[in-house]
């Protein structure tokens, strides 16, 4: 069930791409090529493509750092090159924080779950916390989603202890991923409904379990408050943007 | 290899690793070097060896690894205020200085924006010049700039606002 | 430069790269030539090269055979950070059989690989009545920055348009105008690009995306 109408001018442009020859002694020719191709210098692509082949010698997930790079790259009119560089040095060191809450307890560090600890980490989940939701996943890609839901709640306003929680007591109860990617949906609708997340959260220590947006906490009935005061945060927008798949 | 772990095998003996922190920050502090150094690139290489080659000999109380890049930023600015003041003491600023890549085939009014640049960072007070280069050269966010300095971000906008003023001021007519 | 020796308070804030708004264009485009004259004075500027490693090392490894005689530590070569090929093959394999996300390894310029992936229809609105162009750019175009473009709706002027997205977090931003980038002030979450600016981030589930 492809919408093909907005993907196929984006495919026309990547299959330009792959025509622009790799720069000479490039060791990661998709990132240097692509960069080269819209106008990079050789030499700002070619350390980029070293960073990223080193951060893969350390089985460090490296798709991260293609995007920062090319995000890099789009912004080059308010970042110099070498900002762009040190930023791509300071997200190995974050991926390697991440890898290293996993690997000091003997847990998986494959890439997403890497990827996904280390965006933890950036929003205050302690290395217990991670490791729990880790242990409460299915499967590491399940792991990884996991973390990067949590990072979002935390991010979102949730203390990042509910946030992990949340996603924990929801694997630990059987449920999958899928249901996961909806926690920051339904935590965006209870505050735009005016719910407080310091009660969200409470109620999630306390074993309430997130659910659907528009539902916001199963079990205990504790839906959405009714109808907010002017001025509330959402109350003038109401811009409740949901889309589904048909 | 982020930089607590390349520190901590230099300090284990590996010693050659340090050359990829030099590389690192001197590719990343270099410009600002320069900058703080009016333009002069052999001034600046000057002040980032004898950071970097401190930097070594202290390594061992360099007590936060994962603290190194604040560090060798401190030890850097460090060497470009002692290199200005050298260059005070020996020899008054009387000419502008320019940046090493201006020549005489760019067009007149760029070498001169370029000139003017150089005159006005010169005329800001050091920590306005500072706090300047590090947002507008170096692009970084407050956030940062607050790190590497160890200076509150309100302190650092007002730095940033007057600098900004001065430069305005500076460059009337010419930018 | 407008003639004024100060910059107004609102056009200090727009140059720390937060959103203002009721800013004279005329005061915005000042602004950003001196943003720009200034970051090409810094970009034309030579930098110190790598002499300055080769340098630094030489003195160092001096140090190094004071404490210990005569003795050499070349216990790892320079070039033991990069990746030799056969290496990074290895590292891809094990990456692939340990069940890590097969879309970021292979090749994205495959078409049979991106139809083989589901999307999600996904909204975005931004409210610009001053814009003459809005484009959204993020992970998902591989920040291209242009090539997504938004339709206006003139009498309420809001810009809006629907993508398909893969479930799973996106970093984005819109690009007013080729030139201003703005976060989504409906986004579920907000981020440092470590830039000096701000990402958005949404989380998209495989049923869409709801936000504030």
């Amino acid at each position: 069930m492809m919408q093909r109408l907005h993907i196929l001018p984006m495919l026309g442009l990547l299959s330009v791409l792959t025509l622009a020859a790799a720069p000479a002694g490039a060791q990661e020719p998709g990132i240097a090529a692509q960069l080269v191709a819209r106008g990079a210098p050789a030499d700002f692509a070619d350390r980029v493509a070293q960073i990223v082949a080193s951060a893969r010698a350390e089985a460090l997930p490296t798709e991260p750092l293609e995007f920062k790079a090319q995000e890099g790259w789009a912004k080059r009119s308010r970042v110099p090159p070498e900002r762009v560089l040190a930023v791509l040095q300071q997200l190995v060191g974050r991926l390697e924080q991440g890898r290293d809450v996993l690997r000091d307890a003997g847990l998986d560090a494959s890439g997403p779950v890497v990827v996904g600890a280390a965006e933890a980490l950036g929003r205050s989940l302690t290395p217990e916390q991670i490791r729990d939701v880790v242990r409460s996943a299915p499967d590491p890609a399940a792991a990884g989603t996991g973390l990067t839901v949590a990072a979002s709640l935390a991010a979102q306003g949730l203390p990042a202890a509910a946030a992990a929680r949340a996603v924990s007591d929801a694997y630990r109860s059987g449920r999958g991923p899928e249901e996961i990617l909806e926690f920051p949906s339904t935590i965006a609708d209870a505050t735009a409904r005016g719910e407080r997340m310091v009660d969200i959260g409470q109620r999630i220590m306390q074993g309430g379990m997130l659910s659907s947006p528009g539902g916001s906490m199963g079990g205990a009935g504790t839906g959405g408050q009714g109808g907010r005061p002017p001025g509330m945060p959402g109350s003038k927008q109401g811009t409740k943007t949901q889309t589904n798949k048909p | 290899m982020g930089d607590a772990e390349l520190v901590r095998r230099v300090l284990a003996g590996e010693v050659e690793l340090y050359r990829v922190l030099v590389e690192r920050y001197r590719a990343e502090f270099g410009r600002y070097a320069t900058a703080l150094l009016g333009g002069d690139v052999d001034e600046a290489a000057d002040a980032l060896q004898e950071a970097f080659i401190k930097a070594y000999d202290s390594l061992a109380s360099c007590r936060q690894p994962d603290k190194f890049k604040a560090w060798v930023f401190r030890i850097v600015t460090n060497q470009c205020h002692n290199a200005r003041r050298r260059r005070r003491l020996h020899a008054p600023l009387e000419t502008i200085s320019t940046p090493a890549s201006e020549t005489a085939d760019e067009r007149l009014n760029t070498g001169e924006v370029k000139t003017a640049i150089g005159a006005a960072l010169e005329a800001l007070t050091e920590e306005q010049r500072i706090a300047f280069v590090m947002k507008h050269i170096d692009g970084r966010s407050y956030a940062e700039m607050a790190e590497l300095l160890n200076v509150g971000q309100d302190a650092l906008k007002m730095r940033v606002h007057r600098a900004r003023d001065e430069m305005k001021r500076r460059l009337e007519g010419v930018v | 430069m407008t003639g004024r020796d100060r910059f107004h308070p609102d056009v200090q804030r727009y140059l720390d790269g937060e959103h203002v708004e009721g800013v004279a264009q005329r005061d915005i485009e000042e602004a950003d030539r001196f943003a720009k004259a200034v970051l090409e004075y810094g970009a034309s500027a030579e930098a110190p090269d790598a002499r300055v490693d080769a340098a630094v090392m030489e003195v160092v490894r001096a140090r190094v055979s004071q404490r210990e005689g005569s003795f050499w530590q070349w216990l790892v070569q320079p070039n033991l950070v990069r990746i030799r090929p056969a290496l990074m093959a290895a590292a891809s394999i094990a990456l692939v059989a340990s069940g890590a996300a097969l879309v970021s390894l292979l090749p994205r310029t495959s078409p049979t690989v991106a139809d083989a992936v589901p999307t999600v229809l996904v909204r975005f609105e931004l409210r610009a009545p001053e814009a003459m162009r809005v484009t959204v750019t993020g992970s998902f175009d591989q920040w291209s920055g242009d090539r997504v473009e938004l339709q206006q709706n003139t009498a309420t002027g809001v810009w809006s348009g629907t993508i398909p997205l893969t479930p799973g977090r996106h970093e984005y931003s819109f690009v007013i105008d080729g030139e201003r980038w703005l976060p989504d002030p409906m986004a579920h979450a907000q981020v440092d690009d470590g830039f000096g600016q701000v990402n958005s981030v949404i989380v998209v589930g495989p049923r869409g995306v709801v936000r504030s």
